[in-house]
């Protein structure tokens, strides 16, 4: 039950509410060192993978499935849908554990069109996973996916949505998390642009700590990037970004960011597409190593990016196919502690230093009232 | 006993649920939701209707809380997803006084505790933007009815204060009002065209409300009930809950309302227009014509009424306090409930006729649809019809 007891962690820090000595409880990040190996080192690589899969599965930080299935009549996840690249039998084969479902919108739509689509898209979400409650099961909190696991289901959350889902209100924000939003992505509106947060912006940082939604600043300004970082109360993640010192792409992080992200213990959840990461398994294993190189092992993640248009690399074509990476990362020496942290154990710190930041929020905080036209003019 | 202190006796024990109250509009309106500038703990009978203690003074059991927005916003979803944010806040901070409720059990648990059950009711179909997913997505965050239009046509169902479009429901609004069936939401039809109170009775297989809706019979206004709209209650199982806007019971008050409206259009001015040019031609026409005003007996004409062609089963009351300026003497806020009780005790109702008006018809209501909405999800998963498929 090392699920249970991770979830537990946090809560035995919560003596200290009123001076937290850093932005989220340290003691997650140390589990490593007591780290029990699953497989043996004399396996066939792919045969360790599975292995250690199994233990510790994949967060995979985006996907696109709901929207994927809206152009088909009828479909059965349980069965199997080979239209999709995502279904329960592929999800088992890649020892998925859970999916955040993007919420991602399609180009153009703002404003009140944002904000119905967006509520939508959360429909849509639910509606699915409702039809396959054999394999999925909607989470929003550590716990929540904890539980998912422990009854051999796949946890869903739910998010990234783009900022303008939120229509510049807190209150907004607030009756989206209540309907389940898990992440908002700072791009795109006139508080999270090219030149960074303006002061509502930053209001919406914080309220976001309070509720527990985390922020992602993939495809975010450097400016962004930088006052989320010193900002936020909880890790941040990029949903969808790898190394720009390999391959540039405007989502993909250069090094100096990389290394604040890490210094932060934010997390760098790297997508498996063509565009932002390059053709083969090989060139992923690259990103993945040069992040773990500059920002740490605790900083990076998995992105599978499936059912969203992408085109991924050979070998990687489906959600069934993270054994083959993870099996490609230890041919190149990668010891388990890391993969486990790079698969689940990031992901899962994330989530709970996101929940127990809220709680203690909650505490001290009353939700804020600020409008954007208040703080920004 | 005195029938005043007969009606409080009463109203403590089957206190009134109201179906429709716009406090959340007025603190959008009037103090863009900063609470502490209008803290309801407090008596805010100089700006408001509604605070806590006339609401404790008006026997008042369970609010539905309206998150209307203008038809006429740019934003009609974000800005009902922040009434819905301002309502929370309420419950958030008066956890002593207003108890979160979804349900009919909510409810009766709310009068055990001794708390006001405080429920929300979405005001205008264009609240949804056209999408059973909205739809959905209001319901999740607890709006428990929908009205189907306010004062202007949505797309798929006419309002009674535009001009006809529809005849009624279009096959998508019919979609509506299934799909609202399925989610145990339920419908209000005040606001709607009377044909679109006929398709809606024949569309839903749950028993309908009308939030805030008088007798047309009494007093002709197309804010009214036709008589043989109030004749199918008892076969639906729905309720009309009597409102007591001057403008839609008193006749007196219906003409001189539109000989006031006329005199603004005269003048230039849109009849709603509020600047202050325009209220001093409103205040001139007001001294050479004194507005007509309505009493707790103007009120209970419209219930005798109601009660003899619905039946007793089928009433409820609906205030739409901080909704309209004007009220009637002896129903000048929410703390005048027990003057409308001790008016029909007073006329000759039973105790167990004015429960069921207060209480028990509301609760009951609320009970049926979720009862057909359990069924109906047995067999019926969540409609994605789209507008552009049903109505072309």
């Amino acid at each position: 039950m090392a699920d249970l007891q991770d979830d537990l962690r946090p809560t035995t820090a919560a003596g200290g509410l009123d001076d937290l000595a850093g932005p989220y409880p340290e003691e997650a990040v140390v589990a490593a060192e007591s780290y029990e190996p699953v497989s043996d080192p004399d396996d066939e690589p792919l045969t360790r993978a599975h292995a250690i899969l199994a233990a510790h599965p994949v967060a995979d930080g985006y996907n696109g499935l709901p929207w994927a299935l809206k152009r088909l009549s009828s479909y059965d996840l349980e069965l199997g849908e080979s239209i999709v690249d995502t279904d329960v039998p592929r999800l088992r084969s890649g020892h998925v554990g859970v999916l955040f479902w993007s919420l991602h919108l399609p180009e153009g739509l703002d404003g009140d069109r944002a904000v119905g689509a967006t509520l939508e898209q959360l429909d849509l979400a639910k509606s699915v996973v409702r039809t396959c409650d054999e394999g999925l099961r909607p989470a929003c909190t550590a716990g929540q996916v904890a539980d998912a696991r422990n009854c051999g289901r796949v946890a869903v959350l739910l998010g990234p949505a783009g900022a303008s889902a939120v229509g510049d209100s807190l209150g907004i924000l607030r009756q989206l998390h209540v309907l389940g939003l898990r992440v908002l992505t700072l791009t795109g509106v006139s508080w999270a642009s090219e030149a960074g947060l303006t002061r509502f912006g930053e209001e919406v940082v914080r309220e976001m700590n309070r509720l527990g939604v985390i922020a992602d600043l993939s495809g975010a300004s450097p400016q962004t990037v930088r006052r989320v970082l010193s900002l936020s109360r909880v890790p941040v993640l990029c949903s969808r970004s790898a190394a720009r010192a390999i391959r540039p792409h405007p989502a993909n992080l250069p090094d100096d960011l990389l290394a604040e992200l890490g210094a932060a213990k934010g997390l760098c959840l790297v997508p498996l597409t063509a565009e932002q990461t390059g053709p083969t398994v090989r060139d992923v294993a690259d990103h993945l190593e040069h992040i773990r190189e500059v920002a740490g092992a605790h900083c990076v993640g998995l992105s599978g990016t499936y059912d969203s248009g992408a085109a991924h690399p050979q070998e990687l074509g489906d959600i069934s196919c993270y054994p083959q990476l993870i099996a490609e990362l230890l041919r190149r020496d990668w010891d388990e502690a890391d993969v486990a942290l790079l698969t689940w154990g990031n992901v899962q710190r994330v989530l709970r230093g996101a929940d127990f930041t809220a709680r203690a929020a909650q505490q001290r905080r009353e939700q804020s009232t600020a409008t954007i036209a208040e703080l920004d003019g | 006993m005195t029938s005043g202190e007969a009606a409080r006796e009463l109203l403590r024990e089957f206190p009134v649920v109201d179906g429709h109250n716009d406090l959340p509009w007025a603190l959008r309106e009037q103090v863009r939701y900063d609470l502490d500038a209008r803290d309801i703990t407090a008596d805010q009978s100089a700006h408001l209707h509604t605070d806590l203690p006339r609401l404790r003074a008006g026997g008042v059991g369970a609010q539905f809380w309206s998150v209307y927005v203008r038809t006429d916003a740019p934003d009609p979803v974000a800005a009902t997803l922040e009434q819905i944010d301002c309502v929370r806040q309420l419950l958030t901070r008066h956890p002593e006084d207003l108890r979160p409720a979804l349900t009919a059990a909510d409810m009766e648990a709310a009068r055990r505790e001794g708390r006001i059950a405080s429920l929300m009711g979405a005001e205008g179909g264009h609240s949804i933007a056209n999408s059973l997913g909205t739809l959905r997505g209001l319901y999740g965050l607890g709006v428990r009815y929908l009205t189907l239009t306010h004062n202007d046509n949505v797309d798929w169902a006419d309002s009674a204060t535009d001009e006809p479009r529809a005849g009624g429901l279009t096959a998508f609004g019919r979609e509506v009002v299934r799909e609202m069936n399925r989610l145990g939401m339920l419908v209000d039809l005040s606001h709607v065209a009377a044909t679109t109170m006929r398709d809606a009775l024949d569309a839903s297989s749950a028993p309908v409300i009308f939030s805030h809706s008088s007798a047309r019979a009494v007093c002709d206004h197309p804010r009214n009930i036709p008589d043989d709209v109030l004749e199918r209650l008892p076969a639906n199982g729905g309720i009309a809950m009597v409102t007591f806007v001057p403008k839609f019971v008193l006749q007196a008050a219906v003409e001189w309302t539109a000989a006031a409206d006329e005199n603004m259009r005269a003048h230039g001015f849109h009849h709603l227009d509020t600047t202050p040019e325009a209220m001093k031609v409103h205040r001139a026409f007001e001294e050479r014509h004194p507005r007509p005003v309505a009493t707790v007996a103007t009120v209970a004409d419209h219930l005798d009424h109601m009660r003899e062609v619905a039946g007793v089963d089928h009433l409820g009351i609906g205030g739409d306090y901080d909704g309209t300026a004007f009220t009637p003497d002896g129903l000048d806020d929410v703390s005048g409930y027990p003057n409308l009780i001790a008016e029909l005790l007073d006329r000759g109702w039973s105790k167990a006729d004015l429960t069921k008006l207060t209480w028990k018809n509301a609760v009951r209501v609320l009970d049926a649809a979720e009862d057909v909405a359990r069924a109906l999800q047995e067999t019926r998963s969540p409609s994605h019809a789209r507008i552009e498929d049903l109505d072309g």
